[in-house]
């Protein structure tokens, strides 16, 4: 039965309903089940869970531009730390109106309140439209340009890493105002919420569950369309799909400022879990680190990705504590062995498998 | 009879002092302990003394002046003193023991003769025959030039040899010339000090034009020489920026040289490339610890030993990688970034778990401690001047060798036509494994060169190799004509907008800068046209 599913698997609701049903799974194990249940969940497990979700988002936005159009960017951990950054400003106003007390990195550099272009995050509302918006402008200009030159491929690639890169080292200077080196921290409630309190941070671990369902449901949608299909040509032979008319800059611009957006909501759903934003969020080696997690997934699938970014990421939890020493030779290995073996990933190499026992 | 006569010739030869130096001795040495006398100007004719160019005259005047210094100078009689020596007293004049102890307190020098002491040692140092010493002292007499004897310090500079010790010698006598009563003196200090670039001539010339009583032509002298100066500082200024740029310049080419070879040549996106790089500075690393052990009379060569052994140990390094996963991704060359990716986490945690994750220190070689300054406001160091040659000659070979060697001749094919390649009989995948090597090994030198200049650790890689992509790319792919100029380009740009903003923005704005370059120019600066 499952084993059917998965080989004629072409992207349906299932993951969709099983994200929701995870969503659903989170409170209950943890308000409701008590602690000899089998099925009882931590705090700190669910904040995890919520992670890896916001992880899994990433990545899903990653595979949208890279498994169907083509692009490799090593340039995402820059929409992930925009959409990061401005939900940390957000948290930073709110945590200014309660205590009253402005940030260190503030008072390092002598401003008596908070500045007026940190207080346009003062909402969430208008937080949320910075956040996601902002990086959609970001890759909108930037897609704009490269696009319409026809920067693609490995160039594409590097050009993204150097801008991560340039980013990161911005974001390091303290005296820009910022946040500096020590990023920015000290957050105390979302929306009236208390972060510190449970119900809260299983709230967003939920909600990052529900995102990553919808994300999914709805680039799905869009792959499966004919845009999708012609991102997919996008991707198999750009020249000879812009002999056929198709303004293939336009495809590809749309596609990646979509992915921008999804991405910044990760990072918006990311920083109250964990707390606290610097600027290593936005580091060029973690931005190849997202692609390593599609690859392994199986990149063109969606589903690849989210599997991938969620077995490395629990993998990376679970065994970074347990042996530190050895968990980058781990990754290190599974990587190799998937990009040297296993070109299409997990998720094809299972399909591939069960099509091959079945013939 | 005639057996003391004989015994007084010996004891005299035995000395080595003459009549006429013993007169000398005598008479520099008389205001000293002399009643109404004046020891200052005695502790001057010892020196004077001391820098005829005798040496045995200039041990007696340092031994003079130690002695003062150290308390243990005592006045016997007005005319004679003597020299405490532990438990016995010597003779001020011939240094001989003297057989008994006159139990007086030591001489107790005044506040001008202790100011006097501070300059007296120096100055007998100028007649010393080590270079350094003389520098040294010539600094010193500079510094404290409010109290140097004129005529000695004349002496001295008409018998000096050494260029550097000449000029700090006429600056610091031309200091002294600015509080002359005599016009003529003092427009000649102005004159020289105009000559000697650097911001202590320039407060020095500005206290002179404070004084509003200043004759009008002593003050457009100093006016002149003021612009003078300011000219020097402003060319001493670009040409220190010029040159922190060519450095950083041959920084960037020797992390890059590698990597125009892997990536440029090749197609592969060697996301290792910066490891390669550390493991050449480990290396190094290595030898150096094993030439401190076992080589120590050899061990400021370890730089040169480091070079050989850094390629050989990266491109082996290289040609597995190359062996292991690289040869299987040819055709997918996206698919190299991850796996190098990966194997750079392996090799960063390896070393780490090998050698510790804090900075190693080295001990720089003799050679390359310090510097030298050119001119005013125009300092080089040594290990950036080696980084530079290093660099170019990296280069040069690295271009001989792909030019004009039949290796160099099948990289080019390989890479180019590999499947012509292939048919006309070269051994495609032996060159690409060589040729992987050979970048590999080159990012091994630079891991040597930037043992000298950059902190040495296992993550010290990342910070590398986007750089070096971007120079490579900016250079046009493929082109190591086109990755010298780019480097060049950018260490220089880097440099000049460094002043103003301070570094990390001088970096992002080179990087957004070359991001806008190749959106007009995708193939690079220097890519030779194609059709592909």
């Amino acid at each position: 039965m499952l084993t059917a599913k998965i080989k004629n698997y072409r992207g349906g609701p299932g993951l969709f309903w099983l994200l929701l049903a995870l969503a659903v799974y989170l409170p209950v194990a943890i308000f409701m089940l008590g602690e000899s249940n089998p099925l009882h969940l931590s705090l700190y497990g669910a904040n995890l869970i919520g992670q890896i979700m916001c992880f899994a988002l990433l990545a899903l936005a990653l595979d949208f531009v890279w498994g169907l159009a083509g692009i490799l960017s090593l340039g995402h951990g820059i929409f992930f730390g925009i959409g990061g950054y401005a939900m940390g400003f957000y948290l930073l106003n709110g945590a200014y109106a309660e205590t009253k007390l402005l940030p260190d990195f503030m008072q390092y550099m002598g401003w008596r309140e908070f500045p007026l272009f940190l207080q346009s995050f003062a909402r969430l509302d208008s937080a949320i439209i910075l956040g996601i918006g902002g990086a959609a402008l970001v890759a909108c200009v930037f897609g704009f340009v490269t696009f319409r030159s026809r920067i693609n491929g490995v160039y594409f690639s590097i050009i993204t890493q150097a801008l991560t890169y340039a980013l990161m080292l911005l974001l390091f200077i303290n005296d820009l105002g910022l946040g500096g080196n020590n990023g920015l921290t000290g957050f105390t409630s979302l929306a009236g919420f208390r972060l510190a309190d449970t119900r809260t941070q299983v709230g967003l671990a939920s909600a990052s569950c529900v995102a990553l369902a919808f994300a999914f449901l709805g680039l799905n949608a869009v792959a499966k369309s004919s845009f999708g299909q012609a991102l997919v040509g996008v991707r198999d032979d750009e020249a000879r799909l812009r002999f056929l008319g198709y303004r293939t800059d336009r495809i590809k611009l749309f596609a990646w400022t979509l992915s921008a957006a999804v991405a910044a909501l990760a990072g918006m759903l990311y920083v109250p879990q964990v707390g606290i934003i610097n600027p290593g969020i936005v580091s060029p080696m973690l931005s190849v680190e997202i692609a390593v997690w599609v690859a392994i997934g199986g990149r063109g699938t969606l589903i690849g990705a989210i599997l991938g970014a969620v077995l490395i990421n629990t993998m990376k939890f679970w065994l970074s504590s347990l042996v530190p020493s050895v968990w980058p030779f781990i990754l290190a290995g599974v990587t190799l062995l998937i990009t040297v073996a296993l070109s299409n990933g997990l998720w094809g190499g299972l399909k591939q498998l069960l099509r091959r026992t079945r013939a | 009879m005639r057996w003391p006569v004989w015994l007084a010739a010996a004891l005299l030869m035995g000395m080595h002092l003459g009549a006429q130096a013993q007169t000398g001795r005598l008479e520099a040495l008389s205001g000293m302990c002399a009643d109404g006398g004046d020891p200052a100007s005695a502790l001057t004719s010892v020196v004077g003394h001391g820098s005829t160019g005798n040496v045995d005259e200039r041990a007696w005047a340092n031994r003079i002046v130690a002695s003062i210094k150290g308390r243990a100078f005592i006045c016997a009689t007005p005319t004679a003193a003597r020299i405490a020596d532990g438990e016995h007293q010597l003779d001020a004049i011939t240094l001989a023991e003297m057989q008994d102890r006159i139990s007086a307190p030591p001489f107790v020098p005044s506040m001008v003769v202790m100011r006097k002491l501070v300059i007296a040692g120096a100055e007998l140092d100028l007649s010393s025959k080590d270079v350094d010493g003389r520098r040294r002292a010539a600094e010193q007499i500079d510094k404290f030039y409010t109290l140097l004897d004129q005529q000695i310090i004349e002496r001295l500079f008409d018998r000096e040899s050494d260029q550097q010790v000449k000029s700090t010698l006429s600056l610091a006598l031309a200091k002294r010339g600015l509080d002359s009563n005599v016009k003529a003196d003092r427009l000649r200090s102005i004159e020289i000090i105009g000559k000697v670039p650097g911001q202590a001539s320039r407060t020095l010339l500005l206290n002179v034009l404070a004084d509003t009583t200043l004759d009008p032509a002593l003050a457009s002298a100093a006016r002149t020489a003021i612009v003078s100066i300011d000219n020097w500082l402003l060319a001493g200024k670009i040409c220190s920026i010029l040159f922190s740029g060519l450095s950083y310049a041959g920084i960037l080419l020797l992390t890059a040289l590698g990597l125009s070879i892997v990536f440029g040549l090749m197609g592969v996106i060697n996301l290792a490339h910066g490891e390669f790089i550390m493991i050449g500075a480990y290396a190094t690393y290595v030898v150096e610890q094993l030439m401190q052990t076992h080589a120590p009379a050899i061990f400021g060569a370890y730089i040169f030993v480091a070079i050989p052994v850094a390629f050989v140990v990266c491109a082996a390094f290289g040609m597995v990688l190359e062996y292991c996963v690289i040869r299987f991704l040819y055709r997918r060359p996206l698919e190299t970034l991850l796996a190098t990716w990966a194997v750079s986490i392996a090799i960063i945690k390896l070393v780490q778990l090998t050698f510790g994750s804090q900075n190693v220190e080295f001990i720089t070689p003799g050679f390359l401690n310090g510097g030298m300054q050119l001119f005013a406001g125009f300092f080089v160091t040594y290990n950036r001047i080696f980084a530079i040659l290093l660099a170019a000659a990296i280069f040069a070979a690295t271009l001989l060798v792909v030019r004009y060697t039949s290796f160099g001749l099948l990289i080019r094919a390989t890479t180019q036509r590999r499947d012509t390649a292939r048919c006309l009989g070269v051994p495609t995948e032996r060159i690409d494994r060589l040729a992987f090597g050979m970048g590999a090994g080159l990012a091994g030198l630079a891991g040597v060169v930037l043992t000298q200049i950059a902190s040495v650790n296992p993550s010290m890689g990342t910070s590398f190799v986007v750089d070096a992509f971007m120079v490579v790319v900016l250079g046009g792919a493929g082109s190591l004509i086109g990755t010298a100029l780019s480097s060049l380009a950018i260490g220089e740009l880097n440099q000049i907008i460094e002043p103003f903003y301070g570094s990390v923005a001088a970096k992002v704005a080179v990087l957004l800068l070359i991001v806008l370059i190749i959106q007009r120019r995708p193939q690079g600066l220097f890519a030779s046209k194609t059709r592909s």
